[in-house]
């Protein structure tokens, strides 16, 4: 039931067609008796009246396909691959340029670090100099294999250089960016020395094929087995070094 | 799926009026009506309501030419400061049913929310508890933005009848 003098919701809601019967009637009544606020509803409803009428032309215009819901649902489902397909190759991209990346890394690594340039150095430093203070000498209870296979567990056997005159003098441990290193030194009776050195393979586990390299007058023989990188170094152009390398390819 | 599309096909003209009230113009209304689509069919299974399809769609028309306006608006403002020039003012088009011309003249020079409120109320014939819903407002605000809706109508509809508009003649 409405209220009378009508509120503004009311006056809208007869405009509007919104009212039930008996509220209409009396909303009727009631303009009836107030000419001016009749004159607004009237002018209300004829607004209303043409605004629908001018709006109606709107209703049957020719249809648009492009706005037909199957076409829509195609395009949605387009999309949605190209979106798919555009994922996909940015993924792709992503990959390609990681891999690159690894792969530019891994050149860059073993551009950058010859294999066992540390051996060739620890060489340089400690084994051709007869002062170097050793961890184990020929006067030490243990032979020289005890005492590596204390440090490093599972390791190769130390090559047996014998036969071309070499035996092993000394032994030293050091650090290196690796892990912990150990050179054994080996000479022969005209006191040419040649050096075994033994040390984990580092963080990229970077494990070497065998091969050899010159370095300066010296040259370096690597190798990696049992979890272990290895170098023998010695003089490059010396014959009883190069007759050592000959026995060093014995099955050690 | 195809009961879906029939039920979308049967509002789509209503759709296209409403948009071509808010946008003025036939072409960028197809687009708001295709985007709008677009948004509805994405979310059918997850939003959409029980009640009156009309409605909801409407609404998010209604959101989507807001949204689109938002951006406009900006770029308007940007393009002015770089070109020095003013936003175009909207001139009402001729092509108009004769007997209707003065309310339409003055229905499009409503601001865009009086502009929805009555055509959703007065055309489309929406209740008031639908309209609050889709503005998102109590129905109390619908009713007196609706009374402030229909004055300002008025008040234009009688300017254009009492004073003869000046108009520039293309």
């Amino acid at each position: 039931m409405i209220t009378l003098p009508p509120s503004e919701r009311d006056l809208h809601a007869y405009v509007d067609g919104l009212l039930n019967d008996a509220d209409q009637l009396t909303m009727e009544t009631w303009l009836a008796a107030n000419p001016d606020m009749a004159r607004q509803v009237l002018a209300w409803q004829l607004d209303a009246q043409n605004l629908r009428a001018g709006l109606s032309g709107e209703l049957h215009r020719p249809m648009n396909p492009e706005l037909d819901p199957a076409y829509i649902r195609q395009r949605l489902r387009r999309n949605r691959t190209r979106h798919l397909a555009m994922a996909a190759v940015l993924l792709i991209a992503v990959s390609v340029g990681g891999l690159s990346g690894w792969q530019a890394r891994e050149m860059t690594l073993a551009n950058n670090v010859l294999p066992m340039a540390d051996a060739v150095q620890a060489y340089r430093m400690f084994a051709v100099n007869d002062n170097m203070a050793s961890d184990w000498n020929t006067a030490k209870p243990n032979n020289v294999q005890v005492w590596l296979d204390k440090n490093f567990a599972q390791a190769n056997r130390l090559p047996d250089l014998e036969s071309a005159g070499f035996k092993p003098v000394s032994g030293r441990l050091t650090s290196t960016e690796q892990g912990a290193a150990a050179m054994v030194v080996y000479k022969d009776a005209q006191g040419r020395t040649l050096s075994f050195y033994i040390r984990p393979p580092g963080a990229n586990n970077h494990l070497l094929s065998p091969g050899t390299r010159r370095d300066g007058e010296l040259q370096a023989d690597y190798w990696s087995g049992g979890g272990y990188n290895y170098a023998v170094v010695g003089p490059a152009d010396d014959p009883a070094a190069q007759a050592a390398r000959q026995a060093l390819k014995q099955p050690i | 799926m195809n009961d879906v599309d029939d039920q979308l096909r049967e509002v789509l003209p209503r759709m296209r009026r409403f948009a071509v009230s808010l946008t003025r113009d036939h072409s960028s209304a197809d687009d708001l009506v295709q985007s709008s689509l677009e948004k509805a069919l994405s979310a059918w299974d997850s939003k959409r309501p029980d009640g009156d399809l009309r409605a909801w769609l409407f609404s998010i028309l209604y959101r989507q030419f807001l949204d689109a306006h938002r951006r406009s608006r900006r770029y308007s403002r940007m393009l002015e400061l770089f070109t020095g020039g003013k936003e175009e003012h909207y001139e009402p088009s001729v092509e108009r049913t004769v007997v209707a011309q003065t309310t339409l003249q003055a229905f499009e020079r409503l601001n865009t929310e009086q502009r929805a409120l009555l055509l959703w109320v007065t055309v489309e014939g929406l209740t008031y508890n639908q309209v609050a819903e889709i503005l998102d407002v109590p129905v109390g605000t619908v009713m007196s933005r609706l009374s402030r809706a229909r004055q300002a109508l008025r008040l234009l509809s009688e300017g254009e009848i009492t004073t003869p508009a000046l108009r520039i003649l293309k």
